[in-house]
């Protein structure tokens, strides 16, 4: 499914946080899909099944799955709060970046024509998918 | 549940356990790491019945361990040396662990045949090191332990059978809750699969945390300022220790990181990074901190 680096400085129920996230949304697993259970990933992945199912609490305090006693852990469809919060992290990210840009010389009127392209390349290929399906 | 409470071991006089408190839950894979001489071996020679405590309780499921069949018949400890009767087959070891636990799984024992590989008419004595350990492994799975004592388990082992052992144990920890307890003084080989770890030195525990609480307790941060660093901030962080490397400062902070990380930012560094710290990291930081001489417990 993925890959964890346990040689890494970060708590592995973290990167699985993390990994998991990201996935949602990019929604590679969809909402409602049911995640692997602790065991089967416990056994694939060689992790202690106290740290996943830590990490799959953490989603799931985070808005991000849901969980039925005894069916397991699905995914939440979109979640305003889970996304809110994502927001806040990723706007802290896009500050960093840009003003290491500024300072690397860039002007405002790059960082504008970048927005373009990236508005222009992402927004553009939904909307792109969604016309060439009704057609 | 393992639970020790206030055990005092002496060899001669001479201390080797001093007040040793604490609990292992059900399911949990448990490490307890410390320097040579601290008293590890000693500890899981009392916790599975083998030796006696002066002073203290260890309590399975709320029972006595030394000298109670009853519990001993559902835990399997793989000492640092191990031990087979002489000119004993895999075989003949497999049946005498089968009249001992009842819980003996004899498909399994079939299973593990193919994963490990090695002839089963053959004397134990004459398989290597490596592999008798192995047989080790394979008898104490086969066995169905609820509790599994390992001391040192991975020392002569290959990358290869490491990784099986370890997903042996991951596996039972995770269908049929079995607690776990290691022993190491490697802390790269428990720190991947442990979630909880106590660190014993010269007989006393000195920390006992999830180790992912651990390692989110405690960060290494780098900072540089514009001009000297604030006295105030420094005064806020509780720092265990400092570098310098040129006009930036190298931190081993404790405290959450948001809360370490808002601190820092309100006094605008025009550097901030902050790591986690491995294992090994905190072992020689926590020490530090504690007053411990960091070569004496690192090996």
């Amino acid at each position: 499914m993925f890959d964890l680096d346990l040689r890494s400085r970060k708590p592995i129920y973290e990167q699985l946080v993390d990994k998991f996230k990201e996935l949602i949304i990019k929604e590679v697993i969809q909402a409602d899909e049911k995640l692997p259970s602790v065991r089967t990933l416990a056994r694939q992945m060689t992790i202690n099944p106290n740290t996943i199912q830590k990490a799959y609490r953490e989603l799931e305090s985070q808005g991000y799955i849901y969980s039925l006693k005894g069916k397991g852990s699905f995914v939440q469809a979109f979640s305003e709060k889970a996304s809110q919060e994502e927001l806040i992290k990723v706007k802290e990210k896009l500050k960093a970046a840009v003003s290491e840009a500024l300072y690397l010389g860039m002007t405002r009127a790059d960082i504008e024509s970048l927005l373009q392209e990236i508005d222009e390349s992402t927004g553009g290929g939904i909307i792109d998918d969604k016309t060439s399906g009704s057609k | 549940m393992i639970k020790l409470q206030e055990v005092n071991k002496n060899f001669h006089k001479q201390q080797v356990l001093h007040d040793i408190t604490f609990q292992i839950k059900d399911g949990s894979i448990y490490g307890l790491l410390g320097s040579n001489g601290a008293g590890k071996t000693t500890l899981l020679k009392i916790i599975v019945g083998i030796l006696k405590q002066e002073k203290g309780s260890v309590q399975i499921e709320g029972q006595k361990v030394f000298e109670n069949t009853d519990v001993k018949k559902r835990m399997i400890f793989i000492p640092d040396s191990l031990y087979f009767f002489p000119h004993y087959t895999i075989e003949q070891m497999a049946n005498f662990y089968q009249n001992i636990y009842p819980s003996w799984d004899q498909e399994r024992f079939v299973q593990l045949r193919e994963m490990f590989g090695l002839d089963i008419k053959k004397k134990v004595s004459q398989f290597s090191k490596g592999m008798r350990r192995q047989v080790a492994f394979w008898l104490a799975f086969s066995a169905m332990p609820d509790i599994l004592v390992l001391d040192e388990p991975f020392d002569g082992l290959d990358p290869v059978v490491r990784r099986k052992v370890k997903n042996l144990l991951i596996q039972d920890v995770a269908d049929r809750e079995m607690t776990v307890l290691i022993s190491s003084h490697n802390l790269r080989e428990v720190e991947d699969i442990c979630d909880y770890v106590g660190i014993l030195h010269k007989g006393s525990i000195l920390l006992e945390k999830d180790l992912d609480e651990l390692k989110a307790d405690i960060h290494k941060v780098q900072v540089a300022f514009r001009n000297h660093v604030p006295a105030a901030l420094k005064k806020d962080l509780s720092i265990l220790h400092e570098e310098k490397r040129g006009s930036v400062r190298l931190w081993i902070v404790r405290g959450a990181e948001t809360e370490v990380s808002k601190l820092i930012e309100s006094y605008q560094p025009i550097v901030y990074d902050l790591l986690p710290l491995t294992l090994e990291e905190i072992f020689v930081y926590e020490m530090g901190g504690a007053g411990y001489n960091v070569e004496n417990i690192l090996v």
